[in-house]
Order: C-alpha cells, then sequence, then structure tokens
C-alpha cells in the first residue's frame, strides 16, 4: 500500500521532472495560467524532513479545502514544492526558480533560520510575499527592508524567549539559569533573545555552552554549567540533539529546571529522550488536544488524507501542521481580497485581513507593517510529552 | 577532573568505534586498494535494520542484531560487485565517485523506507548510569570499547588461526601467489567487502543505542573512521586501531576543552599536521620506491 | 596539417560555444540564465580540476574549499568597498596561495591518503567559516555586495553571467594551450609515469605544486564570480559534498579532455535542475544517476565521444641521421662518471657493496652478474632515485650521491628501465619530446609540438630504429618498439651518460642485433654507455668493459674475452661447472595419454602474439623441460597454462578435459599447481603456514602428519617453521615453494625458474631434489634457463624460440644436439662458453 503509492509519487514527480527540464532547455518559462501557484521552499529531506512533512500535510489540508470550495481568484491554488535541504544557498536559488521560472505567486517557507534569512533580500528584491510556517529567528520578520514582504504565522524567538523566561522564574523562582544552545544561528538567535530577558529581570547566566547536533554527548558542556552554579536550563535544539541533552543530564545524574524552545516536539522526543524527557517543558503554538473539536476535526481530516497517520503520535509536530494550515488560509485570504497574483497588491491585502477563521485561533487584524507576524506571546502555551503525547502543562 | 574524566569515557568509546569502522577500511585496502567510501552509511544500515528487526519485527536481539550485520555484510558484496569491481576491471579510479554516490543513494532510500524521524534503539544497558568521580556512564559505553577491542582481537585470530583467515591474508601479501595457491581472489575481495561493512554495521549497533537512529546518522563516522584509517597507515590493523584511539581522545578532549565549535577544525588541522610529519600514516610503513 | 587544424577546430568550437552561451544568455533571462551562470562558473573550477586530475594525476576533494575562500575573499572585499576588479583576481590569488600551502604535504602523497589530505582542508575551511563570525558572519553568511562597476556602469545580473561565460570559454582555451605545452607535458608526464618523468629533469614537486595552485586559483576565481551572482554566502553553501560533485563533473565530462569540464559543468548544474520537481525524492534519483553514468561513460562525456573521431596523423619529416649524429655528438659532454666504493642496505640486506667504477665518455661499460646481483641498483643510485649508504658518485668532479633524480637528469644522466616506463597517454612522438628540454617547462602557453622539435623527435625515434607511426598512443605499442621509444627519449635529453637496464629484454634476434649496432654508434658519438644485460652476445659483442657483480659485490673488471675468462664469474653463474647428471634410477614407465597438453596454444600482450601454436604433452610420471632464451615465451606458457593469463587461443587439456577458460583456483583443484618464478613466498605468513596454504583446495581432507612427511625431503626447512617467510634465504625460500606446491598434491607440477638468484651449492641441492621427486613418480613441467642443468633431470625436452617450439626430443638426445646450441643460444659458437656467460 505505501510502497505502491510511493512509486506511483515517483513516476509522477519523475515524469514531472522531465516537463520540467524541457522547459529549461527549451528556456521557456512555463507559466500555466489556470491554477495560483504557490511556492514551497523547506527541508524536505535529511533530519529536518518531519517537520518539513507536517508543514506539508498542513499546506495539502488548507489547500484542498480551498480548491473545493472553488480556489482563489476562481482558479485553484497548485503547491510546487523545492527541498531546500537545510541549505540556505540551496534554498535561495530554489526560491529564485520559483519565482523567476515557475511564477508563484507568493512563496511559504524557511523551515530554518538561516535558509529564512537567505531568501528574505531575495523576496523583498522579487517583491514577492514569503510567509514563515516555522523558522523564528526574530530577524526574519523584523529585517529593516522598507517594503516587507515577509510575513510569519509561527512563533517569534524574542517572544519565546521572554516566555520561557517568565515561566522558569515564576514556577521554579530560578536565579542563575544556564544556557545549552545548538551551534547554529537559531542558537545565535535565541542566545540573543534569553541575555535579553535575563537583562530585563537584572539576572545573571550561569554560562553559555554551544554544542553540535551529532555531538555523542553534551556532558563537558553541562559539567561546566553546574560548575559555575546553575539553578535551571534553557535548551534551544532539534529533537535529536535536545534528547542528546536530556541523556547526559540523565547520567551526571543532574536533576535541574528546564525550559525549552519548541525543539522537542518536532518527533519522538520521549522515545530518543527517555523518560526523563517529560521534565523537560516546552513551548507551543498550537496541540490536538482530545475533546477540542476543531481539533479532532482537523485530525479526522489529516487521517482521510494521509492513511498512514493512525494516532495522534503521528501528526507530530502539530505546531508545524497547524501554522502552515493557517499560513496557507490567511494567504488565500489575502490573494482573494489582492483580487491578482501581483506580489505588492497581495502585500497590501495582507494587512487588509480582518477577521479569518484558523486552527490556532481566530485571527483578527493579524498584519500590520509594524508587526508581521500573526502569532504572539499570548498565542504560547507550554507543553510537556507524556507516555509519548505532547500534554499542555497544567 | 569531572571534566577530564568525562572526555576520557567519550573518547575512548568514540575511538573504539572509529577504530572499528577504520578497520573496515583497512581489509578492503590491503586486499584490492580499494575501500567503500558508503562505509559511514553502512553504519547507519545496521543501526536502521537492527532498530526495524526488534521495534517493528519484534525479533529477539540475540537473532535481530546478527541478522543485521549479516545485512549489513550482504550489501558490502553488493557495493563491490555493483560499484567498485566495474570500475576496477577498467583500472578506473571511478569507483570513489561510485562508492560516495552509493552511500547517497542508500541513505536516501533509508530516508524513505524508514521514515525521517530520528528513533531509538533501546538497549538494556543505557536504562541506568554507573557514577563515579562526579560523573555517570552508562554499561553501553564500557561494553563499546571492550566490543570493539574483543573484535579486533577475534579478527586477528581469525586471520591467523583460520584457513580462510590466512587466505585473505596471503591475497594481501602476494596476490599471485595465492591464485595459485587455489585462492579465489575476487571472492577475496568480496569478501573483505562484506567483513568491512559487517564491521561497519555492527559499530552502528554498538553506538546506536548511545545516539539515535536515523538515515544520515552515519556519515560523519564514515568519514572520521576514514581519517583515522589514513592516519594508521592503512595497511596496519594494530596502527588503525591505535589511530582510532587517538583521534577519539583528541576529539573529546578538544571537544571539552575548547568548546564543540572548534573540534572540526583542530581535528583535522591535526591530521594534516600529521600526515605531513609521517605522508604514509602515524603507523604506516613507508612503501619501498620501485623503479 | 591535420593536427594543425583538428586543434584550431577545436579553439573554434571553443569560440562558437562561448559565442552561443552569450547569445542564450541575451535570449533568456531571469532563472535560466542564472543557471547559465552557475553552469560558467563550474565550469571554470572543473578546468582548475582538470589540470590537477586529468592533467597531472592528483586527487582533490579540497576543491570547495578553494571556491569557499575565493567567494569569501570576494565577498568580504565588496563589503568593504573594494572594486570587484580588484576584489577577483585577489580572491584567486588569496585561494592559490593557500593551494601551494597545501600542496606542500599533498604532493608527497597519493591515492587515500592525498584525498584524506584535501578533505581535512575541505572541513578546515567550511568550518573556519562558521566559527569566524566577525568576518565570515557565521552560519548567517553575508549578503549585500555591491554589484560590479566599470566606470559608472554598475553590470546587470545578465552582464555578469556574460562575463562568467566569456571567462569560462577563456579557460577552456587556457587549458587547451596548457595541456599543449612543455608544463602540460610534464604534468601528463607525472601523471602516466613519475618515475620516467623525474629521470627526463622534471621536479615533481614543482610540477605538481603548479597544478595545485592552477587549479586552487581557478576555484577561487569560481568563488569570486559566485558571490555576486548568488548575491549570499554562507558555509553551507559549501558543504563537503559540493566538493565530489566537482570532481564527479570532470569525471563524467571526460578527464583530460579540453571540453570535458564544460560537459561536466552541464550535467552537474542541470541535472539537479532537471530532477528538482522531485523534490525529497531527488537525491535518491541523483545517487542512483551518477552510478549509472560512470558505468556507461567510463572515459567520460566528451571522451566517449572523441574515440570515435579519427585520430589525428601528421606528415612529419624526420631530421636526418647525420643532424641526429651531429647534435648528439655536438653536446658538450661530462669527462667521466666516477663511482667509489658504492654500497646501499636496504633492512638490514647489503644490495650493493664496495662497488667502484669509472664510466668514460665514448665507451660501452656493461654490468652483469646474475638476478639479483644489485644491477639495477646501482643504476638506480647513479640516477638519483636510491640515496646510497656508502660511497660516492661523481660527475666531473660534483658528487651526484643522494641528489633526486631530476638533479641527475639535469647533469646529462639519462636512461631506460627493465620494465618499459612510457608515458602510456602521449603519443609516440610526444613521449621523445617530452626529453628534449631536460627538464626546463618553458613557456607556459607555448606550443611544444613545433615542428623543429617534431622533426628532432622524429629523427631521434627514426635513428633508432622505431619505423612505426609516430602520431600512435605509446601505451599501445608493441614490446619491441616501446624499447626503441624509450632509448630515443632518453637520447632526446642529449645526455653525456646513457644507462640502459636490459633494453635487449624480449627481443628477437634481428633487433638484439641492431640493437647492438645502434648502441655502438651512441657510444662512437662519445656518450658514456652503461649497460645492464642478460644477452651475452650483445654485450660480449660491444662491450668496451664489463664489471661482474654478484650478491650486491664486485667480482671481476675486464674486457670482455678476460671476463669469459674468468673463474670466479664462471662459477657465480654455473656453481664449480660440475652440476651432477641425476639419471633415473629405474627407467620411466608411463602411458600415452598425456595428463597435460596444449595444442596450438596462442597468447600475448596486447597486438603481437608472443607465444603462436604451442603444442606441448606431458605424461604421467614424466618430467618435462621446456627450454628456450630469456624473453622466448616460457613464463608466458606457464601462465598461460596455470590460468594467471587470459584469454588464450587453442586449447589446453587437463586430464582429458579442456580447461583453457579456466581460472587458476579452479586449476588448482583439479590438480594443476604452477611454482611461479622469484618463489612468491607470502612474506609475513610462518613457513608451515605457507606451506599448509599450498593445500588450501583440500584442506579437508589433510592429515596432520603431512607436513612432517614432507619436511623429511626438505630438511633445510625443518628449523626454521615457525620463522617468518620473509626471513628466509632465497634457498630456502625456493624449497618452501616447491613444498607448497607439492602440498596440493598435483596430477602435475610447473615450475618456473626454481634455480634463478641462487647460489651454485643451493642449485645443486635443490636439482638433487628434484631428480627425488621424479624418481617418486611426481610428473613436473620444469622451465629452467640453465638449459643443460634442466635437461639433466629430464626426460623429454621442448625448446621454444620466439614464442614457437622449434624443436623437441629426449632429454639425452637433445643435450648433445648441435642444433640446441643454436636455437637456444644464438650462433654457433662454443656452448661451453655461452653457458657459463649465461
Amino acid at each position: 500500500m505505501q510502497t505502491s503509492r510511493f512509486l506511483s509519487q515517483v513516476t509522477r514527480r519523475a515524469l514531472m521532472s522531465g516537463v520540467v527540464g524541457l522547459a529549461v532547455a527549451t528556456s521557456l518559462p512555463a507559466f500555466a495560467a489556470d491554477t495560483v501557484k504557490i511556492g514551497l521552499v523547506a527541508a524536505l529531506s535529511g533530519q529536518s524532513a518531519k517537520s518539513g512533512q507536517a508543514i506539508t500535510r498542513g499546506l495539502t489540508i488548507a489547500i484542498d479545502e480551498i480548491n473545493a470550495k472553488g480556489g482563489v481568484l476562481g482558479k485553484p491554488i497548485e503547491l510546487v514544492s523545492r527541498d531546500d535541504e537545510s541549505n540556505p544557498g540551496k534554498g535561495l536559488v530554489a526560491a529564485r526558480e520559483l519565482v523567476q521560472r515557475e511564477g508563484v505567486a507568493a512563496m511559504i517557507g524557511g523551515l530554518d533560520t538561516p535558509v529564512s534569512f537567505a531568501i528574505v533580500p531575495f523576496a523583498n528584491q522579487a517583491k514577492v510575499p514569503f510567509v514563515g510556517p516555522w523558522a523564528a529567528g526574530t530577524g526574519i520578520t523584523k529585517n529593516g527592508a522598507e517594503e516587507n514582504y515577509i510575513f510569519r504565522v509561527s512563533a517569534v524567538d524574542e517572544y519565546v524567549d521572554e516566555a520561557i523566561t517568565e515561566y522558569l522564574v515564576a514556577n521554579h523562582a530560578v536565579k542563575k539559569p544556564g544556557m545549552i544552545l545548538i551551534n547554529n544561528p537559531w542558537g545565535e538567535s535565541n542566545e540573543k533573545g534569553l541575555t535579553k530577558a535575563l537583562e530585563k529581570r537584572g539576572m545573571e547566566t550561569a554560562g553559555i555552552e554551544k554544542f553540535e547536533s551529532n555531538d555523542v554527548d553534551v556532558v563537558p558542556q553541562l559539567t561546566r554549567l553546574k560548575e559555575n552554579g546553575a539553578d535551571s536550563l534553557f535548551v534551544v535544539a532539534n529533537v535529536a540533539p535536545t534528547a542528546q541533552v536530556i541523556k547526559s543530564l540523565d547520567r551526571m545524574g543532574w536533576d535541574v529546571p528546564l525550559a525549552s524552545h519548541w525543539g522537542p516536539s518536532g518527533g519522538r522526543f520521549t522515545e530518543l529522550a527517555g523518560k526523563s524527557g517529560e521534565k523537560l517543558h516546552f513551548i507551543q503554538t498550537y496541540l490536538f488536544v482530545e475533546g477540542d473539536a476543531k481539533g479532532e476535526a482537523m485530525f479526522a481530516r489529516l487521517q482521510e488524507a494521509f492513511p498512514e497517520i493512525k494516532t495522534m503520535a503521528d501528526v507530530t509536530p502539530a505546531t508545524g501542521i497547524a501554522n502552515s494550515y493557517d499560513a496557507m488560509i490567511l494567504l488565500a485570504a489575502a490573494i482573494e481580497k489582492a483580487g491578482s497574483t501581483d506580489g505588492p497588491a497581495i502585500r497590501q491585502a495582507m494587512y487588509e485581513i480582518e477577521n479569518i477563521e484558523g486552527l490556532i485561533k481566530t485571527y483578527t487584524d493579524p498584519f500590520s507593517p509594524e508587526d508581521q507576524d500573526a502569532i504572539g506571546p499570548e498565542d504560547y502555551l507550554f507543553a510537556h510529552f507524556v507516555e509519548g503525547q505532547i500534554i499542555p502543562v497544567k | 577532573m569531572t571534566l577530564l574524566i568525562a572526555a576520557l569515557v567519550t573518547g575512548i568509546g568514540l575511538g573504539s568505534m572509529y577504530g572499528l569502522i577504520a578497520l573496515g577500511f583497512q581489509i578492503t585496502y590491503s586486499v584490492s586498494q580499494t575501500v567503500n567510501f558508503a562505509q559511514g552509511s553502512v553504519v547507519m544500515l545496521g543501526a536502521v535494520l537492527g532498530y526495524v528487526f526488534i521495534e517493528r519485527l519484534g525479533l529477539n536481539w540475540l537473532i535481530a542484531y546478527p541478522l543485521a550485520i549479516l545485512c549489513c555484510g550482504g550489501f558490502g558484496m553488493i557495493v563491490e560487485i555493483l560499484l567498485v569491481r566495474p570500475f576496477v576491471e577498467r583500472n578506473s579510479e571511478a569507483w570513489l565517485m561510485a562508492t560516495v554516490a552509493g552511500g547517497i543513494f542508500l541513505d536516501n532510500a533509508v530516508l524513505f523506507t524508514f521514515g525521517n524521524e530520528p528513533r531509538t534503539l533501546a538497549s538494556s544497558l543505557t536504562q541506568s548510569t554507573w557514577q563515579f568521580a562526579g560523573t555517570g556512564i552508562y554499561p553501553q559505553q564500557i561494553l563499546v570499547p571492550i566490543a570493539a577491542v574483543g573484535v579486533a582481537l577475534a579478527l586477528h585470530f581469525l586471520f591467523r588461526k583460520t584457513l580462510q583467515g590466512r587466505a585473505l591474508l596471503a591475497v594481501v601479501q602476494n596476490v599471485q601467489a595465492a591464485r595459485l595457491m587455489g585462492i579465489n581472489t575476487t571472492a577475496m575481495v568480496s569478501g573483505s567487502f562484506a567483513l568491512s561493512a559487517m564491521l561497519a554495521g555492527g559499530a552502528g549497533l554498538l553506538i546506536a543505542p548511545l545516539l539515535s537512529v536515523h538515515s544520515d546518522m552515519g556519515t560523519l563516522f564514515g568519514l572520521k573512521a576514514f581519517a583515522v584509517a589514513i592516519l594508521g597507515g592503512m595497511t596496519s590493523a594494530s596502527g588503525v586501531m591505535l589511530a582510532g584511539f587517538l583521534f577519539g581522545l583528541v576529539e573529546a578532549l578538544v571537544t571539552s576543552y575548547l568548546g564543540s565549535s572548534s573540534t572540526y577544525i583542530v581535528v583535522f588541522a591535526l591530521v594534516i599536521l600529521a600526515l605531513t610529519w609521517k605522508p604514509d600514516g602515524l603507523f604506516g610503513r613507508p612503501a619501498v620506491k620501485k623503479v | 596539417m591535420q593536427y594543425l587544424i583538428s586543434r584550431t577546430g577545436l579553439d573554434l568550437l571553443i569560440l562558437a560555444l562561448t559565442v552561443g552561451g552569450l547569445v542564450l544568455t541575451f535570449a533568456s533571462g531571469g532563472y535560466i540564465q542564472f543557471v547559465m551562470g552557475l553552469v560558467a562558473l563550474t565550469t571554470v573550477l572543473c578546468v582548475g580540476l582538470n589540470v590537477l586530475y586529468g592533467l597531472t594525476g592528483l586527487v582533490s576533494l579540497g576543491q570547495v574549499g578553494f571556491f569557499a575562500i575565493g567567494a569569501y575573499a570576494t565577498g568580504v572585499l565588496l563589503l568593504n568597498d573594494v572594486s570587484f576588479w580588484i576584489a577577483l583576481p585577489a580572491a584567486a590569488v588569496a585561494a592559490g596561495i593557500t593551494g601551494c600551502l597545501l600542496a606542500i604535504p599533498a604532493v608527497r602523497m597519493a591515492g587515500p591518503f592525498l584525498a584524506m589530505v584535501t578533505i581535512a582542508f575541505a572541513f578546515i575551511v567550511e568550518h573556519g567559516a562558521v566559527e569566524w563570525r566577525a568576518v565570515t558572519g557565521g552560519q548567517n553568511g553575508l549578503t549585500g555586495f555591491q554589484m560590479p562597476m566599470i566606470g559608472g556602469y554598475t553590470l546587470s545580473e545578465t552582464d555578469l553571467v556574460l562575463f562568467s561565460i566569456c571567462l569560462a570559454g577563456l579557460s577552456l582555451y587556457l587549458y587547451r594551450r596548457l595541456s599543449d605545452s612543455g608544463w602540460g607535458m610534464a604534468m601528463t608526464g607525472m601523471r602516466d609515469a613519475e618515475t620516467a618523468a623525474s629521470s627526463l629533469g622534471y621536479r615533481p614537486f614543482v610540477v605538481k605544486s603548479t597544478a595545485f595552485a592552477i587549479a586552487a586559483a581557478m576555484a577561487g576565481v569560481a568563488g569570486g564570480l559566485f558571490t555576486p551572482l548568488m548575491m549570499f554566502i554562507a558555509p553551507s553553501n559549501f558543504p563537503f559534498s559540493q566538493s565530489i560533485l566537482f570532481l564527479f563533473a570532470v569525471l563524467i565530462g571526460g578527464a583530460g579532455s579540453v571540453l570535458g569540464p564544460l560537459a561536466g559543468a552541464l550535467v552537474t548544474v542541470l541535472l539537479p535542475e532537471f530532477l528538482s520537481g522531485l523534490a525529497e525524492y531527488r537525491l535518491l534519483f541523483f545517487g542512483g544517476l551518477l552510478v549509472g553514468v560512470l558505468l556507461i561513460a567510463p572515459r567520460g562525456l566528451v571522451g566517449s565521444i572523441a574515440a570515435f573521431l579519427p585520430r589525428p596523423s601528421r606528415a612529419i619529416k624526420p631530421s636526418p641521421a647525420t643532424d641526429i649524429e651531429a647534435l648528439l655528438a655536438g653536446y658538450p659532454k661530462p669527462d667521466k662518471l666516477e663511482i667509489q666504493g658504492l654500497g646501499i642496505s636496504f633492512g638490514g640486506v647489503r644490495a650493493v657493496d664496495g662497488v667502484s667504477l669509472s664510466l668514460p665518455s665514448g665507451a660501452v661499460t656493461s654490468i652483469i652478474g646474475p638476478n639479483g646481483a644489485g644491477k639495477t641498483t646501482i643504476l638506480n643510485m647513479i640516477s638519483g632515485f636510491y640515496k646510497p649508504t656508502d660511497g660516492d658518485i661523481t660527475l666531473s668532479g660534483k658528487s651526484l650521491a643522494g641528489l633526486p633524480a631530476f638533479e641527475a637528469a639535469r647533469s646529462g644522466i639519462a636512461r631506460t628501465y627493465q620494465t618499459t616506463k612510457l608515458f602510456e597517454n602521449m603519443s609516440v612522438v610526444a613521449n621523445v619530446i617530452s626529453g628534449l628540454s631536460r627538464g626546463r617547462l618553458g613557456q607556459p602557453l607555448g606550443q611544444i609540438e613545433s615542428p623543429e622539435n617534431l622533426e628532432l623527435a622524429a629523427g631521434l625515434l627514426r635513428y633508432c630504429g622505431y619505423l612505426g607511426d609516430l602520431d600512435k598512443r605509446a601505451g599501445d605499442l608493441p614490446h619491441v618498439d616501446r624499447r626503441l621509444v624509450e632509448i630515443a627519449r632518453a637520447l632526446a635529453m642529449k645526455p653525456g651518460i646513457l644507462l640502459l637496464d636490459e633494453p635487449a629484454a624480449g627481443l628477437m634476434r634481428a633487433d638484439k642485433d641492431q640493437l647492438a649496432v645502434i648502441l655502438r654508434k651512441i657510444a662512437d658519438l662519445g656518450l658514456a654507455v652503461v649497460l645492464v644485460e642478460h644477452d651475452m652476445e650483445l654485450v660480449m659483442g660491444i662491450s668496451d668493459r664489463i664489471q661482474a657483480v654478484d650478491a650486491g659485490k664486485p667480482i671481476a673488471f675486464g674486457t670482455p674475452s678476460e671476463i669469459q675468462e674468468n673463474e670466479i664469474v664462471i662459477a657465480a653463474y654455473l656453481g664449480d661447472g660440475s652440476a651432477p647428471a641425476l639419471p633415473r634410477k629405474d627407467l620411466l614407465e608411463t602411458v600415452e595419454t598425456p595428463v597435460l597438453s596444449t595444442l596450438k596454444l596462442t597468447a600475448g600482450y596486447g597486438a603481437a602474439p608472443v607465444l603462436k601454436d604451442v603444442t606441448l604433452k606431458v605424461r604421467p610420471g614424466e618430467m618435462v623441460a621446456l627450454l628456450g632464451a630469456n624473453g622466448a615465451g616460457k613464463s608466458t606458457f606457464l601462465s598461460a597454462v596455470s590460468g594467471l593469463h587470459r584469454p588464450v587461443d587453442g586449447s589446453i587439456i587437463l586430464k582429458d578435459e579442456p580447461v583453457h577458460a579456466l581460472a587458476p583456483h579452479d586449476l588448482v583443484a583439479r590438480g594443476l599447481v604452477l611454482v611461479p618464478e622469484g618463489r612468491q613466498v607470502f612474506p609475513e605468513l610462518t613457513v608451515l603456514e605457507n606451506i599448509e596454504l599450498g593445500a588450501y583446495k583440500r584442506q579437508r581432507d589433510m592429515s596432520g602428519d603431512e607436513v612432517e612427511a614432507l619436511l623429511e625431503r626438505f630438511p633445510r626447512l625443518k628449523d626454521r617453521l615457525h620463522s617468518r617467510a620473509g626471513l628466509l634465504s632465497g634457498g630456502e625460500q625456493q624449497m618452501m615453494a616447491i613444498a607448497r606446491g607439492l602440498m596440493a598434491r598435483p596430477s602435475v607440477l610447473l615450475l618456473d625458474e626454481p634455480s634463478l638468484g641462487l647460489a651454485p651449492a643451493m642449485i645443486n641441492e635443490l636439482y638433487a631434489i628434484l631428480g627425488e621427486l621424479r624418481d617418486e613418480g611426481t610428473t613436473i613441467l620444469l622451465v629452467d634457463q640453465m638449459a643443460s642443468l634442466a635437461l639433466s633431470v629430464a626426460d623429454y625436452g621442448y625448446v621454444l624460440e620466439q614464442g614457437r617450439i622449434v624443436m623437441e626430443g629426449p632429454a639425452n638426445d637433445l643435450i648433445s644436439d648441435e642444433r640446441l646450441t643454436a636455437a637456444y643460444l644464438g650462433g654457433g659458437e662454443d656452448v661451453s662458453m655461452q653457458e657459463a656467460a649465461r
């Protein structure tokens, strides 16, 4: 079943690629007029592939819904996906290709903050709206461009950092937290945010430690933090590296309050980190919770579209699905409102969106030229893993 | 002090892993002057198959582990037959690219069949820790170097004491004479690739419980192990194991005291310096120049 | 002329492709134009890599490091408001200098070691870019570059792509020029035969480092173009895997071909574009495609197409022999080469010990001695390949001992090799031209195959007796021609001293006679000719003086007639001259059905067959001797029969079954066992382990005391059982090799030159054992150069000359047959003398 699906997908894509290839060879840009094309640039392979899959799922559900209701501007929406392999260069080239050859009306994407940073100047220059459903780097939307085409339906590091600092202070009365951050721009972005949040409270840090995603253990870094008197830890990293932090803490026998960015939600965190993983509290923008009608309906649609989904544990990260679903709904509304697929018109229409019912919340005036982020700190919730499921912290 | 002990424990564990994988390079290089650059992917394959057999098919680990290792051996043979032999027969060095491409292919094939989520290969030896000197150690971390050294010794014993082992040594020392002894050298080369892949697969199974299992977990292991094999001189098994420990310790010490961001820069700079100093590897014998 | 046209044609093709690229850029726009820019800069980079890998044969998996250095250098300079037109050359220089630095360790290495150093370099650069945040912007990279300006005009992306395409075209053209220059020739020489190149005066370090620097600088230029084209650079643009892709591009395009990098760049840049619709499945297909293309087009796209094009051939008018002689005679010669107390040890073994020799100009000095006497080692020390442990070599008062090979060559010492070392992928005439400059590299873009050089080289070739196609690929030459071309190449250096290592090996009598005439003429032109040779007729015929050596020590020196009569020399070659006859105790009882026979067996290497229609029979229990001079085809015959040499024509029948298609291991299983020439022991295994391996195919039915029983026959091995075989003496190794062969319980045992390089006493002992084996009924086919010795134990003999059986008969008849002397020793001179000299 799954194999045949895989094969049919592959052959279809192989055929498509042949057609695309022909287009390159004849140097004729393939502008198809009967659909509205939306580009997706995200990591579809490699370590972040799971999150890329969630984004694709959210978008697919949203697009199916929109198309069932007649599409936008009377045309169906077509999703054109490109894999950036978490590589900014590849992401930028993919974005150029989507805009210049595929002629997409807008782009969604940027799973990794560096990839988004690479695409931002190009999107602004090409005047094509770029909506981020994931990457949280503060500077992505706050990029200083005069005409800013970058929007986001996702968390923002600066706000997240403020929220997790507040969380530790309020719940554990911590005085000297340490930071253990992944050594990449995402980590850098949070280093700034956390430092700012601590400064605001006049607190000092026990140290800022970096680690690599393929480090076998993080004991040395953690040992240094412990020796400096850390009474709590901020963790910023993806699923597998965060699990390595938890395992290293376990080995050291160090039981310390932990607060994390949303990294752990990207996969089967407790399977990787073990039981101690449940102690880690992290931020989320959305969770599938039993009893929530909207969520259950969405889950049912997901199961229908993707038969491989069996339980709630299979739809992680829910954040990715919800953010991208909402991003697509908002984008479609803006295109409809703009009445054209012209970039500046869509951008203008984004500011004019008034009331749209999304999965995360009902968006009322989500964007303004001063704040191009649709989700704010008030929408964050804290969660942790229990028995392999992400549950809100009570 | 705690830091030093932690670094030593990690370094010895890593080093023995590198040594084991590098032995695979050493064996095929000795026999055929070729290596499988997909070795890192085989490390991953071992771990992934172990996970699939145990977690998805519910096999007992006593069956699952040897089965996974055997499958890796089979993969090694396929690599030799499809990706190495055709090029060696034409006297081409393109096997290098072909095995690299084979690794890319395997990584991605696993991505689509196994899935894109990191998973955990559970081991009862990572459920609890032993505490000492202010740090903790999983029993698995002790098992890794013991198993690695054990396998290396077993291999040594196998080579010296069994007929097939000696036949392999004979091929290494004099291919033509080996053929005249009735040894099927083509099969021996295939066998060496199988053995090499089994070592890598076994290493993958050993290390997996300490990490997570996913489709690109092996790439860096393969690369570092290649550096180890080169430092060890490519032809001496004991040299390669020794180089493995050295590499692992240096890596762990650099990570502990300078931070993991500088690990690659320092470690690979040391590799270049070491090879500048000794172009045939730290423990390699300089080849006599034939004129 | 046609050759020149093809070269002009190539240049025009490059021009046409460049113009085509420019037009296409104008016609297209947006993304396609951007992709063309990527193709152009990848071409520039791959042309550089083609110099390194295609021409020089050095693998680099670190090109992405130089690419990154170029990109960051340009990026940082642009951000500091430096003009692009300064930044781009600066990027090339920065990358080039780094390349030179990396070359210092890298050029001393080969194969996987070189690969590792370059891999390590790529990683250091990538991670350095991540960590050096102040300059590189860390993982977030650099962006916001000014587009290049000319005067007041700012280049658009289109202009930049046009510029890149022009640079790509220019780099292809420059590569064409470089590969045709003396530099290109030196690089190709390093790739094909580094040893030969350095003995022609080329300095490996300089040539290889230059290739490294060129490759690095061109990668730097590509990086410099990448920065403004991409408008964004970050460490993740330069992953290690990109290096692999670059090398792949060169391979797939066709390493060493002029247009290969362009074809490779097109494939590696466009293929991912073609596959982009596959999104996440892209890498899966890419991996599969890489393998497929490598398998289908092993020579690369351009290489595969070029193979179908006719090879150009030129009408070259060779310089007349008189000009050649005038040239060789007119060149200044050193007075004399003096060797004093020369010695060298390898791991405790004295290979050469206390050799003193004076090599005067205008004379032929020969060095003779049994195999393993150290003759070639002496030549290797004179020509700078080995550093002597003791003694000195002086040329016109200047000490040469320990100087590298290229220095020796530049002092006027030329040489040839026992196994010819031609530059296989160059034409015959180019091989000779490579010697002309004595290692001077000349203009980097100058045409080395100038009309004068061509005529001179052709003249040298004709002078040395090579009459074949001048434009033939040297690797396709038959054996005899290879020898002649190698001598012509050595003469091209206009040397004062010419060292020849077994130039007559494998030559036919007529060719040898011709060679003798040429060598004598060369000496008469005033060169000092040094000859190491086994063919005594040649040696005695042309030498002025002869130095005989044995086991590394000088044993006699004198004129040919003095040497021929020297007792010590005769003893060294033949033992004390009293090889005992070993007649059978009982008469041979056998049947007519042979255990092994060949029928019209024909085999060879490349063009000319070495064996022609050989028909031979070995009956059960019989001992057959196969005789013939060096190079008559004896070893090839044994290789063919034992399965090492495949394929063969005709048939080989073992115990009534055809076996000519079987591999050695199958033949061993069927009872045909060869004890090869030179013993071929497994040096790191013990004697016992070696012997036990002989029974590899029948290990299961081997009984414990079998080895014990076997050792009764080889008492010398008994107390050495547990020492490493590599430590045994030559005679002991030979005994062990025979014991090892017997362990297989052969139906027929083939022995190849068992007496080679053994002391006389040892030879007698060995032959006594062979006699015993024969008497016990072992079937043996014996090949030995020492004809009388072989016939003393054999029942029947065959004589091979130039690959054909010229006579056969019972051993007793053959040994007294006058025709044997003629066939085996050439000419009808005194048999005992010839035998002795051999």
